[in-house]
Order: C-alpha cells, then structure tokens, then sequence
C-alpha cells in the first residue's frame, strides 16, 4: 500500500473516532475539551494520543494532519513524477506565467547599472557599476519619499488589521443571519470600486463648500469655518490611511469571518459554562482562535509595506502637500518615465524590492522567535 | 443543446469573416481612405465617427487622421511610456515630452523627406527652419502656431490676462481698472453687494489654476505685472539685456501678498490649489467666477463657449492689462511668435512617411484650410457675392455647441495652419477672426462694455503690442530645458518648489514668516544661477543670430 492510501485510511480512522465522540455525553467532552484547549495553549500542540485526537479542534487536527504528510518525504522519482503528470501538467502554465511576469522583466534590472538610453538599448548602453545608486541615495527627494511610502504603509497596515479584525469580530456577534450577510455584502462592496471613484468620493466628502464632512463638522459646532483638509500636510496620511478603511476593511475582514467560523462552537459553549459573556468569549476564543490566520496575514502584509500604493497618493495630491503624499511609485514615475531617466526609476524600484525582502525575512524570523505561525 | 451552440458560434464567426472581407473589398473600387494615428499630448475632445467635416477632408486627401489626447497625466509620462515600450502612433504632438521623442531617436527628420512637398518646405522661412533645428541639424518638428499669413487681424486677445466680467464692470459703471489693487477693490465691492449668482449659488469671486503645469495662473503674473512681455520663464531686461529671476521681485512679493490679504477675505476660492484643470473649467463654465488670471487658449475656447451657449450673456469675460502700480506701462498682447519649442511630428512608427508628408502638406491648401477651421460650405458658412464668408445666427449657435462640433466640425488643431488671413487674401483664417463675424457675434453686453473703454475688439482692451524682441519668447526655450543640464534640473526643482509654497504663501495665516520660509526652501534647493546662466546664453545666442553673427 502507498502512504497516500495509508494517509487516506488514517483520516477515516480520524472521521469515525470523531463521530464516536460526538456520541458520548456533552459535558465530559467540554470537560476534557476544556482542559485539552487550556493545556494546548501552554505547551501548543505536542503528540497527542489517538483519543485526544478526536476532541482536538479542527484547525488543530489540520496542523496535526500536515505535519504527519511532511513526515514521511516523497522523493523526486520519475514514478511519481508519472504519477503525478495531470497535477505537474496543471501548474505549468502557471509556471510559465511567473516565468514570462516575474522573472524575465528582471532581466531590465541590468538599467540600474547603466547610464541607459532608449536608442542604445539594454546591450548597448554604457556601464556605470553603483553610480545610480550613489546617485539615488544622495537624492534627498527620494529619501523623502521613502519616509513617506513608509509612514503610510504603516499607517494602512495598523488601521487595516484593527478595522478588519474589530469589524469581523462585530459582525460574528450578529445574530440574525439576514443583516449580518446585508451588511457584510454591502460592507466588501468598495473593494471593487477604482481608486479613481473612490477618490472622487474623498474629495467630494471632504470638499470645503459641499463636504458632508465639513458641514457635519460645523453643524454641531466643532469648527467655526470649514476645513480645508487638502491644505494641511499632516492630514494627508490619515486621508489615504482612512480611504484606505473604507475601500478595504469589508474585504480584508471576509477572511477572518472564515476563520471565525472555523472555530468549534463547542468552545464558545465550555466559555459559557465557565462564566464568559461576550467579550470574554471575544477575547478568550474567538481572538486565540483566528491568531494564526492574523499572523499568516500580518506578515504577508509586512512584505507589502512600501507597496502602499500609486494611484490614491497620485489622484489626492496637490502642490501643498506634495512633499509628504509622493510614494516611491510617483517617484520612480516622475524620473523614470516622466523625466527619462530609465536607470534612476529602475534602481529605485530595486531598492524597493530589496527593503521589501528583508521585511519579509525580518517579520518571519520574529515570529518564528515568538513561535507563532509563519510563513516559510 | 451543446451542438446547437457550437454550431450558432461557428455561423457567427463565419458571418463576421464574411462581413470583414467584404469590408475590406469596398474600398478596392473606389479611392481607398488610409487611416493614420495621432496622439496630442495636451488635453482636448475626442471627434465623433461620420464627422462631416472629417469625411470632406478624406474625400480631398485620401486620409483620415484618428485624434487621441492626453487623459490625466503629464505629457512627459505619456510620452515617456510611449518611448519605453517603443509603440508610437503615426503623428504625434509631443508637447512637453518632445525633447524626450528626439533624444530617443523616435522622431522622423522632416527636411530629409520636404522636397517633393512645397507647402511644407515653403511653409516657413528659411531662417524660420533654422530656430527648428535640433543640434545635429534636422528639423523634427513642424510648428503650428504663430505662422501668419498675411497680417494679423485676430480682434481676440489669446494670450494672458487678467479676466473679468462685464456685469462686475458694468455694476461699478466702467471704471478704469488699471492696478491689482483696484482688480481686487472691484471684486470685493461687487461680491458684497452681489454674492448670489444667477443660479442661487454663491459667486466665487477669483480662482487661480494650479493644476501641473498650468499653474503658470499663479506663478507668472508677476511678470506681467512688472510690465513685461510674455517671455515666460524669466524677465529680460531690454535696456541691459540681462535676464531677471521674477520670482522673488519686490513685485513678486507684493502680488503674492495681495493674493493672501484677499484669500484671508474670503474672495478666493478656497479649494483653488487642489482643483484640476476640468473642475477649474466647469467651475468657470457655471458663470460663477468674477474674475482669473489666465492664458485665453487655456479656456476661452472651452468655457467661454460653454457660458455663451448657457445663455449667461453678462458673464463673459473681457481681458484687463493689470500692473503693480499706475506708471508701469503693461505688455500683455504680443504679436503672434512663432513656437520653435514643438510642434507636428512623425514618428519612426509610421509605415507611410510620404502618405503622411502628403497629408501634411494637403492639408495646407485653401481648400482643405477652409473645411477645417470654417467647416462645410453652405452648412457651417456661406459665401456672399463678393467671395466674403459669413454665417447665420444659427450656424453661429451650432459653431459653440460641444456636441455639434464633436459630430461636424475637424480643425486638425494641431496639424500646421496659417492664422491671419486666407490665402485668398479676402477672408480671416476662422470666423472669429474675420471682422464681420466678429462683429455679428459679439454680445451686446460685450459690446457696450467694450465701447465704454473705447474699444471695438478685445485687443483693443489691451495695450497695442510691440514689435517682438530678438530673444522673445524665452519660454521656447525653457519649455525644452531637461534635468539633464543643472540649469534644467534647477528650472525643475524651482517649479517643485513654487508648486508647494506659494499655496502656501497664498494661504498663510502669517504671510511674512511663509515668504521667508519660501525664500530660504527656494535658494537651498535650487541652483537659479545655473539656470538664469543658461536663460542668459540663449538670449545671447538669439541675439547674435538676429544680428547675423
């Protein structure tokens, strides 16, 4: 017999001792659930025994389950490979596809090296080694511009995880089924809206003469006249951050909503029995419960930091606040395309890129220090 | 089920093969029209499919030439994409970008194909050809603009001003506007008494463009009010013939001073540094706006038209020579000049360089002239007997509509032309111009406030111009500068820097302390000697040409 049939009589196993389970009396289960999950959250998951097993909750079993595939190493032999043609022959145009996008366009990264020009082409034009970069960083626009790309991604990535993370833990606690779908359809709505309509809207709302905003605000007397909220450079962040929650928390909350419903009811069940109300229910299972997906999230989202964007710092910017809404995007735009300058834009995208992979590494090897959930 | 479906799409695609080739056959009968591509890199309207004129000029030439324009983005980005993915259209209007097409080698050299098309060849002088040559001697642009035929006998001022309203003149009785203060006195008065426009909305008494490169509303007018022509970038002195950085003038001050005294009064619109050039021209198309500073051809065309057709008769504009102080004589009309700094291009993209020359130089017949900027014979205008065109009221009302000239009207704009006269010598170049015309179309309110300044044109609101020094315009060639020099890099930095203080400065709770603050950002980071040096040798260098050295 294979392992993947030995795997596949295992998993049976797994389903009938569960369904025994359920048959016992409820309150031994939550009982020794209790304990189990109070004790799973001192020392995580070690081997367990095939009983335990069965009152482990499922994410658990999950983890469990991809460990014991991990276990037994499947060699590169040319019979798997033959036995695994209908999958290998799925995934090649989707090898291909990262091929022709994501590596061959790198190839232009030999521009950053050169003092490039159009006409001379990639092969022709001449080398200059480290020169753009010295060049790059001697530019105090770009370093403005990399503070600014980095302030915002900060700013999106807290706002984004508290409004997403807080909305779908309100909205788990809806009970009636039909508002609580209205509200979550109407609430990911935004998502498929461009960013060019979404600031047309910004604008609109918090336009001097007719914003919704200023008029609310002097309405119950907070301003004497209204704000002009383009012309104050400090805002600007908290302007995109803002747009930013209202375009995407709907969205980005779609996944924890999932995650919650992962969770075994049964524990909100033994929390009750145990004297939780609701936000002891909250903090105590729901939050404990959705954590790996927050930190699966929380650090592909680290890795996306200084892609905060192009098009709403683009289309809300003004000479004012110019200095403090230009991204490395608009910059590499501007000298790149705008002004020409191929090499300038490209190490600058490098730079980029570069920042991006220690973030990532940064974040993932935080996480494996505090041993949660990560990525590689 | 499956099969019936199969068998409809193949009967579809059949049909559509079938259709395409016939399609394609038609023309083999009859005189083949070739289709070109264009791109402008400036923002404009989108002709329809069928536009009669369009179709008369493919009848005469055999080509039909597809406009696209520039849709929110710099030239420069426009055309640098264009240059990096290498996908040119056939003629270009690269604007801003051209200096970009020529270092890329993406442009055709025009005087290597000319001589077997005399209207191009003979469309300017010989010396004229010269200002357009690139350093390695071709020429790879045609200019549109400025080429007279003839004399000038446009009764519009098309260049900058400061534009006001005839209902605020006429409220204040036509008083002399001579200074910036008065401008703002009248404004402030005739809001306080009137603050309503006709639509129940407040009336916004002075806006100012700061949209990219337009903000030129906000930043120039100190030369103007210093009192010097339109050389764009710098002030030249014509006594000493040195150039002067206006920026930071005693002037300078004083105007962005008033600016922020009126701004604190409420009388400028407070989103005017974050509006863009589309919402500035519906604002101004409402009629609400008393008064700007503005370049005519950055709106007249567009916004005039759309107050004219609304039926606001008392709102349109008349154009004010406004200085610092009385004493300074002002210069805001220029003789037409001749724009080296661009023009019509070809581009290595185009298959059919003589098909496009021919074009070029087809469209520079009278014939094809007349169709483009007076339309169809007998529906946009008609001929008297004396050869002298003239239209009814109701052509002129077609002429102002958006809709009708997007469906019947094809000027090429930006394919070469002679302003003036026609080359009939009898009729202007376009129905504005023509003094009949004028006249006939002309708003009795216009005309009654034109009178009351002894005027009968709205040149004649304005100083007469002067004939154009050697070096002017220096904005041809500032347009041109690129970051690769350090006066170039200096020019742009300066335009980075302007951009973001003076809003500032205009809308600083402590006007002062903001234009120190100005000052200081403005002399750290940009390098204005390495600039002015550069502005200075090209007016030497025009100089000397001028005088055959």
């Amino acid at each position: 017999m294979t392992d993947n049939h030995k795997q596949n009589l295992s998993d049976q196993d797994e389903r009938l001792a569960e369904e025994n389970a359920a048959k016992k009396t409820l309150a031994s289960i939550k009982r020794r659930e209790l304990a189990y999950s109070k004790s799973s959250q001192k020392t995580s998951s070690g081997p367990n025994s095939d009983k335990s097993t069965a009152l482990m909750s499922r994410k658990d079993k999950r983890k469990l389950r991809s460990e014991r595939n991990a276990e037994p190493k499947v060699e590169l032999s040319r019979r798997t490979m033959l036995r695994q043609r209908e999958l290998i022959l799925i995934t090649i145009p989707f090898v291909l596809y990262g091929i022709l996008f994501y590596y061959i366009p790198l190839g232009g990264w030999v521009m950053a090296f050169q003092k490039y020009k159009p006409q001379d082409g990639l092969l022709g034009s001449q080398w200059v080694g480290l020169d753009v970069f010295k060049h790059l960083f001697s530019e105090a626009s770009f370093r403005l511009v990399f503070r600014n790309t980095l302030a915002m991604g900060i700013i999106n990535l807290i706002l984004s995880f508290v409004f997403a993370i807080g909305f779908a833990l309100l909205l788990n606690e809806v009970r009636l089924r039909a508002p609580k779908r209205f509200v979550q359809t109407v609430s990911y709505l935004p998502h498929f809206l461009s960013w060019i309509i979404v600031v047309g809207i910004v604008r609109d709302m918090l336009s001097v003469e007719h914003g919704i905003i200023n008029q609310i605000l002097v309405g119950i007397g907070i301003f004497d006249k209204p704000l002009n909220f383009f012309s104050k450079p400090n805002l600007f962040w908290w302007i995109v951050g803002f747009s930013n929650v209202w375009k995407e928390t709907g969205w980005n909350s779609i996944i924890y909503l999932a995650a919650i419903t992962a969770i075994n009811p049964e524990m909100y069940e033994a929390a009750a029995l145990d004297g939780a109300g609701r936000f002891g229910k909250m903090w105590h299972v729901t939050l404990p419960g959705i954590k790996p997906t927050i930190f699966i999230l929380l650090l592909i989202n680290v890795g996306n930091v200084l892609n905060v964007g192009f098009e709403v710092q683009y289309l809300l910017t003004n000479g004012i606040v110019k200095s403090v809404s230009e991204t490395i995007d608009i910059w590499v735009l501007y000298w790149g395309i705008g002004q020409g300058d191929f090499s300038l834009g490209t190490a600058a995208g490098i730079f980029k890129s570069i920042v991006s992979i220690i973030l990532i590494y940064l974040a993932n090897a935080t996480a494996k220090a505090a041993g949660e959930e990560r990525l590689f | 089920m499956k099969k019936t479906f199969t068998r409809l799409m193949a009967l579809l695609i059949a049909t559509t093969m079938i259709c395409g080739l016939m399609a394609a056959c038609d023309g083999i009968g009859q005189k083949k029209v070739k289709t070109f591509d264009m791109f402008i890199a400036m923002p404009g309207t989108e002709l329809n499919d069928g536009n009669k004129a369009q179709e008369e000029i493919a009848k005469i030439t055999g080509v039909k030439v597809k406009e696209t324009w520039l849709v929110s983005q710099s030239a420069e980005e426009a055309i640098g994409v264009m240059t990096a993915s290498k996908d040119f259209p056939d003629f270009i209007e690269a604007s801003d970008g051209y200096q970009i097409m020529v270092d890329a080698g993406a442009l055709i050299a025009i005087d290597e194909y000319w001589d077997k098309y005399p209207n191009i060849k003979n469309y300017l002088s010989e010396e004229e050809w010269n200002m357009c040559r690139k350093a390695d001697g071709h020429i790879y642009a045609i200019p549109q603009f400025g080429i007279v035929n003839e004399r000038d006998v446009s009764p519009i001022h098309g260049d900058e001003a400061w534009w006001i309203q005839t209902r605020v003149l006429k409220w204040a009785g036509y008083p002399k506007v001579e200074t910036i203060d008065e401008f703002f006195k009248l404004i402030e008065d005739y809001t306080a008494a009137n603050p309503k426009h006709s639509d129940g909305t407040n009336v916004i008494p002075y806006t100012i463009l700061c949209d990219d490169w337009r903000y030129f509303c906000l930043e120039n007018p100190p030369l103007f009010l210093s009192g010097s022509p339109n050389d764009g970038s710098v002030i030249v002195d014509p006594e000493t013939r040195k150039v002067v950085d206006y920026n930071t003038t005693p002037i300078a001050k004083m105007y962005f001073n008033k600016l922020n005294e009126v701004f604190k009064k409420g009388l400028i619109d407070p989103e005017f540094f974050s509006q863009s050039y589309d919402e500035y021209i519906a604002k101004i198309s409402t009629g609400r706006v008393l008064g700007f500073v503005d370049q005519f051809w950055n709106w007249g065309y567009t916004a005039q038209d759309a107050i004219k057709a609304a039926g606001l008769t008392d709102c349109t504009y008349v154009p004010l020579g406004i200085v610092a102080e009385t004493g300074i004589e002002e210069q805001y009309h220029n003789a037409p000049v001749l724009d080296v700094s661009g023009g019509l291009s070809i581009t290595t993209g185009c298959k059919d360089i003589p098909g496009a020359m021919k074009f070029i130089s087809d469209l520079l017949t009278q014939e094809v002239l007349t169709l483009r900027f007076w339309g169809v014979k007998d529906v946009d205008y008609k001929v008297d007997e004396n050869g002298m065109f003239y239209r009814t009221p109701e052509m002129r009302a077609s002429a102002i509509d958006a809709n009708y000239k997007a469906d019947n009207l094809c000027p090429y704009a930006y394919f070469p032309q002679y302003q003036g006269m026609n080359l009939d010598g009898k009729n202007a170049w376009r129905p504005d111009n023509q003094p009949s015309e004028f006249f006939e179309d002309l708003l009795p309110e216009v005309k009654e406030c034109l009178a009351a300044y002894g005027a009968e044109t709205y040149v004649e609101m304005l100083n007469p111009s002067k004939p154009n020094q050697p070096w002017f315009p220096m904005w041809s060639f500032s347009n041109d500068l690129t970051t690769a020099t350090p006066g170039g890099l200096a020019w742009a930095t300066m335009s980075e820097v302007k951009h973001e203080y003076l809003p500032r400065v205009v809308m600083a709770d402590d006007f002062d302390a903001e234009w120190t603050e100005y000052l200081k950002i403005y002399y750290e980071r940009c390098d204005i000697d390495a600039f002015l040096a550069e502005m200075q040798a090209e007016v030497d260098r025009r100089i000397a040409v001028a005088e055959g050295k």
